[in-house]
């Protein structure tokens, strides 16, 4: 017999803290799609996906009414797009993500990963064909998502792609002026890019994965957060040792909810199931923000002096929380601070707290990299590129993924405000500083991976 | 001879589930399954016992009557029901249904009428009406077996067109969520 408490408790985390699982994402290989006939190719990516995705939504629904936890998105995620379109040009690539766009709105869903290419060691021509079709491709659709691993701790950092992907993130944002610079927020450039991860932008099938296979994203930062608040009103002395064991408690809640409804999502699709992302993923709404997690914990602000060490601490009590609870964990699993998605991250930007450099600290011990980070639109792609270098150098150096979202906002300088609605929200651009970086970047070639012994 | 089912009622107090146990045990008869609950002041309890071949239920309601007049206790002795007399179908999935809302007369009554009406069987009820208008002082939890066979979304909008009426804000979920959630 259930007891009252644990009803209670799991009803309030529902209805007062936003739990929920984030995202169920199918992902779907290509890779048996490949022809040389493009239009070929297009059908048979066409038939693959609703074939499968056909009744993904109506399923996840179906399973989210069964437990009362709504599954907030539902996602699909393919093959990388430059391999299995490896052989065809820039302008059919175009053509292939006009293809997924249709084809996502078809089966109800708002986003579709994959249009991505895998250049860390070197760029093949399908890889230079989708990254020159990445700025057409993401103006001119609302739901492909497109991402670059452009480093790894085994193959270095490849800095002819980090440049090529700095002039692609200044075109990208001038092709989408008008909605602020949008198409970037749907690219993401990456070091050690997971196979299986459940969230956009960064969502693609990895060559390892199964035909088809069910990645669900957890998220719970109001849960965490009202956990903290709750437990520090009975008592005021908590040590961090203490509150870093009610961190850990509710990721462990948090992820059993994910793992529970991917799984029976799994089931009825017929596929198997994948990870779960044990990730803390907010959005634009007050009560659902890592942000807010730094003031529970004693704060100011995220970004003030403290917040790495906080952050560090989250991070690992998520992670130890969530592993415990689920047999096969994957993705990012760690705390997202995209700037412009929590609305406590992007006041705290907008009130100087928050830097790119602080960003970057932060990102050091934590999932992603600099996310949803609006800078303004002069920046050039230069700068940008050394931008994305320097977050990769942390990714490959510390054996972890780092990514960059970076949006410079067509028109707008620092201080004024970029608006990308929905999930996307809005955010403060934040200054960058210029200072001739343009000499390194231009010198290409590939960084070394870094030793793996002398670790300190 | 079939089990015995054995109720017991009165005002709670130390002793009670010792003195009908002795009673068990001085006439042999084997404990099968024991459930007690207490409700504020008042105690009740259940016993299925299998009685030893030729043992009188009178007998044994008498015994336990004396044994525990001091008490002020009820006892009630029955035969255990057949499996063929059991109505509700066996075999559906375990939900919770879960009300809160400010206090007024028929809340139970309002919800209970739409679970009878689907056929849906109440496994473990837990309410508590403690008055007023503040929710959380006013719970119902049902923990029921929805037939298989059942059209979950037609049992969800009835009960939450009677939850409208009655003004409370009513969840129901499998119950497997709260166990995934809350146990190792």
């Amino acid at each position: 017999m259930l007891t009252e408490r644990e009803i209670l408790s799991t009803l309030e985390m529902l209805k007062s803290e936003h739990l929920d699982v984030r995202t169920v994402t199918l992902g779907v290989s290509l890779l048996d799609c490949s022809s040389h006939d493009a239009d070929v190719f297009r059908g048979r990516v066409r038939t693959k996906i609703l074939t499968l995705a056909g009744g993904l939504v109506k399923v996840c629904n179906e399973v989210g009414d069964k437990y009362g936890i709504p599954v907030v998105n539902k996602r699909i995620s393919v093959s990388p797009v430059a391999v299995i379109g490896a052989g065809f040009s820039s302008k059919e690539l175009v053509k292939t993500a006009r293809l997924m766009d249709e084809v996502a709105a078809d089966a109800g869903i708002d986003f579709i990963g994959g249009f991505s290419a895998l250049v860390e060691k070197g760029l093949a021509r399908g890889d230079l064909a989708l990254i020159e079709a990445i700025p057409e491709a993401l103006s001119e659709t609302k739901r492909v998502c497109a991402s670059v691993n452009v480093a790894s701790t085994r193959a270095g950092i490849n800095m002819d792609a980090v440049y090529l992907m700095g002039k692609t993130i200044r075109s990208a944002a001038l092709a989408s002026a008008s909605s602020d610079g949008l198409a970037c927020a749907k690219l993401c450039v990456f070091a050690n890019i997971p196979q299986d991860i459940p969230f956009m932008a960064g969502a693609y099938l990895g060559i390892g994965e199964p035909d088809a296979v069910i990645n669900v994203g957890v998220s719970g930062p109001g849960v965490v957060k009202k956990a903290i608040d709750r437990a520090r009103a009975v008592s005021n002395d908590l040590h961090l040792g203490r509150l870093s064991e009610i961190i850990k408690r509710t990721a462990y809640k948090v992820t059993r909810v994910g793992e529970l409804i991917g799984r029976e999502v799994a089931a009825r699709l017929g596929v198997p199931f994948g990870v779960v992302d044990l990730s803390l993923a907010p959005t634009p709404n007050v009560g659902d923000s890592v942000g807010e997690i730094f003031q529970s914990l004693g704060l100011g602000s995220i970004g003030v002096p403290g917040s790495t060490a906080l952050l560090a601490m989250l991070n690992d009590a998520v992670k130890k929380g969530g592993a415990f609870a689920s047999s096969y964990v994957g993705g990012l699993s760690g705390a997202f601070i995209p700037v412009s998605e929590d609305l406590n991250i992007a006041e705290a930007a907008e009130k100087g707290f928050l830097s790119i450099e602080k960003l970057e600290a932060l990102t050091s011990v934590c999932s992603v990299g600099l996310d949803m980070v609006a800078i303004p639109g002069d920046t050039s792609a230069e700068t940008i590129s050394a931008i994305i270098a320097d977050e990769m150098a942390i990714g490959v150096v510390n054996k972890k993924t780092t990514a960059t979202r970076l949006i410079p906002v067509p028109g707008k300088k620092a201080g004024e405000k970029a608006f990308f609605g929905g999930l996307l929200g809005e955010a403060t651009i934040i200054g960058v500083r210029d200072g001739q970086s343009s000499d390194f970047v231009r010198m290409g070639g590939r960084i070394p991976a870094p030793i793996q012994s002398l670790v300190n | 001879m079939s089990d015995l089912v054995i109720s017991v009622f009165g005002t709670d107090r130390p002793g009670i589930v010792a003195s009908v146990s002795k009673v068990f045990f001085d006439s042999g008869c084997d404990v099968r399954d024991v459930s007690q609950t207490t409700l504020q002041t008042e105690f009740a309890g259940i016993f299925v016992v299998t009685p030893p071949a030729g043992l009188d239920p009178a007998d044994i309601e008498e015994r336990i009557k004396k044994e525990i007049v001091s008490f002020g206790l009820d006892v009630f002795v029955k035969p255990m029901g057949q499996l063929e007399e059991v109505t509700h179908p066996k075999g559906g999935e375990p939900f919770v249904i879960t009300a809160m809302g400010p206090d007024r007369l028929g809340l139970v009554a309002g919800l209970t009428q739409i679970i009878a009406g689907f056929g849906v069987n109440i496994v473990n009820l837990k309410a508590i009406f403690r008055g007023g208008n503040d929710p959380r002082r006013n719970i119902m939890i049902y923990e029921v077996d929805i037939p298989c066979n059942l059209d979950l979304t037609d049992f969800r909008d009835a009960l939450a067109r009677r939850a409208v009426e009655l003004k409370l804000d009513l969840s129901i979920q499998h119950r497997d969520i709260f166990e995934e959630i809350n146990r190792i």
